[in-house]
């Protein structure tokens, strides 16, 4: 299969449709008896998962189906992304919520929290124990315990065992992901980049749900190389004059491709994401040599979000961002009611200001009643450059 | 072919500013304006902009029987991109309906638009407050260009049609609301949710307190949501209200109030978004 080319438009339609034609993958997964584990955040350290043989799943819900179902329970002033993946567990609707053996969640924000309170009512669920301080000893012993408790209870729940050389190999593998997925959005660094915004998103968004490791990483450096060739062809898609924009903020994918859509459709282009679908993850590599669990650790707690305090990586890796992509300006997108996003919005924008970096904040949920406004800002946003 | 603009030497553009309330149309020659009219969207903004680009028109003399006896080109009746090329006019289009609107050469944000539509009727202006009928903006600028913007858009708290409706309730025009106003008298609206304060002012009425005070109560609040908004694009003066409502003395007064800072409004601040179309 590994040898089958693929031409440059199927194989972004590939990633695009990734999340749909991953249903009938999970499927067969399941039946040939594997073990499937449901995540929901960029903390979660698949590498446990990875190790033990498992297939690891995103469990965070991009559509707005199932809300009016989730605010049976919950409140309706409560983030989208949070009621939407309750609504797809409680309904059923969510093939992957459906497989997962397991849930992982983890103690992020106060609104997941909770939620995951009541979804341990009806699915078996890990919670991950998260410092809000990322630079104290008691922080990452608190965190390296809870990488060996998570490591517990997956090698009982499957009935596994997790060796250090096992979870080495698959750090080694998950660094194969983070650089190739990282080459991928770093093409963009280049003027005129490559691919639209849209198409990077949905390469980085749809990696997620391509199941096969061997599979994912050759289509991977497939889309690497035919890009590439392309453009050393002298195909541009974009052209050079369009205002070059980075997204920050809240996660990204499905239903607030919106933001992305609007902002491109205004005569921009998104050259990279400082969020979970994007750079985030894949900036830097987890250390291989040593001990695995520490490495583990030490690695994912360094990631920049706003549940940190204070969460100064973020600030560095937009800072660095900011300037190899060589951006025109920043346009954060928070989702309703997210509180730690939407207040640290205001230090972004202050941030941004005394760098003389445009910036713009967008709040949007995951209905597409808002596309008329979202547009308004970002045309103004952009005639504003 | 010989066009209007090209016999006056001038380009000639019409700026519209197609709003959810109200379509506001300006005819501009050299800078200056020559024409102006406004009329209710409506249910159609794509009739009604080409109404209100018909009566731009024959308002200035390029349609009708005085462009006829001059044997120009009728751009009219049926408004295309390409007659009205040919007659040397521009249209450009702004506002919530400015997708609608087929015959626009191009189209730009009412943030541009009210910036540049400021800047022409109030020259180095500072921040821009604009109350429309479903959003209000709070516009930072310098020498006419942007500098931040905030839309407040999602919901109709401290919008125009927040005023309309409390005014409807009340049984006063918006005009006869500014009457009202007055008296300086006040009571607090507690709620900020439009549908809400509309309950809550035939509550206030029907406890006892007298129409200036609720209308007092309903223009501060308005004055709050645009105050707030304001603040977070950080005011400079001269502050210049922009749209229909600045012609509101009542709500200059809140707003000046609010904000500690003079407000300014021009005749014109009802075409400013047009004004700034024209400019574009």
């Amino acid at each position: 299969m590994l040898e089958m080319r693929k031409e440059l438009p199927e194989i972004f339609d590939s990633f695009a449709e990734a999340r749909q034609k991953g249903f009938l993958a999970m499927k067969k997964i399941k039946e040939e008896g594997k073990g499937v584990v449901g995540q929901f955040c960029t903390y979660t350290p698949l590498e446990i998962f990875m190790a033990a043989g498992l297939v690891n799943v995103g469990l965070c819900s991009t559509s707005d189906e199932t809300i009016a179902e989730a605010e049976k329970v919950l409140p309706g002033n409560l983030c989208p992304l949070i009621k939407s993946s309750y609504g797809f567990a409680i309904t059923d609707k969510c093939p992957y919520m459906y497989f997962s053996d397991l849930v992982v969640g983890e103690t992020t924000c106060d609104g997941k929290i909770k939620m995951y309170e009541l979804l341990a009512q009806i699915k078996n669920l890990h919670i991950l124990e998260l410092p809000r301080k990322q630079n104290t000893e008691e922080a990452f012993a608190l965190w390296r315990a809870e990488i060996i408790r998570l490591k517990e209870r997956v090698e009982k729940d499957f009935g596994v065992t997790i060796t250090d050389d096992m979870l080495k190999e698959a750090i080694r593998k998950r660094n194969v992901e983070r650089r190739l997925l990282k080459e991928i959005y770093e093409l963009s660094a280049m003027t005129p980049p490559p691919v639209s915004g849209l198409k990077q998103l949905q390469i980085l968004f749809g990696s997620q749900f391509k199941f096969d490791w061997d599979e994912k990483v050759a289509e991977l450096q497939q889309a690497i190389d035919s890009i590439k060739a392309a453009y050393a062809a002298g195909e541009r898609p974009i052209s050079d004059k369009a205002p070059r924009i980075l997204i920050t903020g809240c996660p990204m994918g499905g239903v607030t491709e919106k933001v992305v859509k609007v902002i491109e459709e205004a005569g921009a282009v998104v050259v990279v994401y400082e969020n979970c679908t994007g750079a985030k993850q894949m900036d830097r590599q987890c250390q291989e040599e040593g001990d695995p669990i520490s490495n583990i650790a030490r690695h994912y707690l360094q990631i920049g979000c706003a549940v940190m305090t204070p969460d100064t990586n973020r600030l560095e890796l937009l800072d660095r961002l900011c300037e190899q992509f060589k951006v025109d300006g920043v346009v954060e997108m928070t989702l309703q009611s997210c509180h730690p996003y939407s207040i640290e919005a205001y230090t972004i924008k202050t941030h941004l200001q005394k760098k003389g970096i445009p910036y713009l904040h967008l709040e949007t949920d995951y209905s597409t009643a808002d596309i008329g406004q979202l547009a308004t800002r970002a045309g103004a946003f952009l005639e504003m450059l | 072919m010989a066009g209007p603009a090209n016999l006056a030497g001038q380009a000639i553009t019409a700026g519209i500013d197609c709003g959810s309330a109200a379509c506001k149309g300006v005819l501009m020659r050299g800078g200056a304006i020559i024409a102006k009219a406004v009329r209710p969207t409506g249910w159609n903004p794509r009739e009604t902009a080409e109404g209100l680009l018909r009566e731009l028109l024959l308002q200035g003399g390029l349609a009708g029987e005085a462009a006829a006896s001059s044997g120009e080109p009728l751009p009219l009746p049926s408004p295309d991109k390409e007659a009205l090329e040919q007659a040397g006019i521009t249209v450009v289009a702004t506002g919530y309906g400015r997708v609608a609107i087929p015959f626009a050469a191009r189209t730009v944000t009412e943030i541009t638009c009210h910036s540049r539509g400021a800047e022409y009727l109030l020259p180095g202006v500072g921040t821009v407050i604009d109350i429309g009928g479903q959003d209000s903006k709070a516009i930072s600028l310098h020498n006419g260009k942007v500098l931040a913007f905030q839309m407040n858009d999602k919901c109709a708290a401290g919008t125009g049609r927040f005023l309309e409706m409390s005014a409807a309730r009340m049984g006063v025009t918006l005009a006869e609301l500014d009457g009202l106003l007055q008296s300086g008298e006040s009571c607090r609206l507690s709620s900020m949710c439009a549908v809400f304060a509309d309950s809550e002012i035939v509550s206030l009425l029907a406890a006892g307190k007298s129409r200036q005070e609720v209308a007092g109560g309903v223009i501060d609040a308005v004055a709050g949501r645009a105050a707030a908004l304001a603040a977070r694009v950080e005011v400079r003066p001269p502050l210049l209200l922009t749209g229909g409502l600045g012609e509101l003395e009542g709500l200059r007064k809140a707003l000046a109030a609010q904000l500690s800072c003079r407000v300014e409004t021009s005749p014109l601040s009802r075409f400013a978004g047009a004004i700034g179309a024209a400019l574009s």
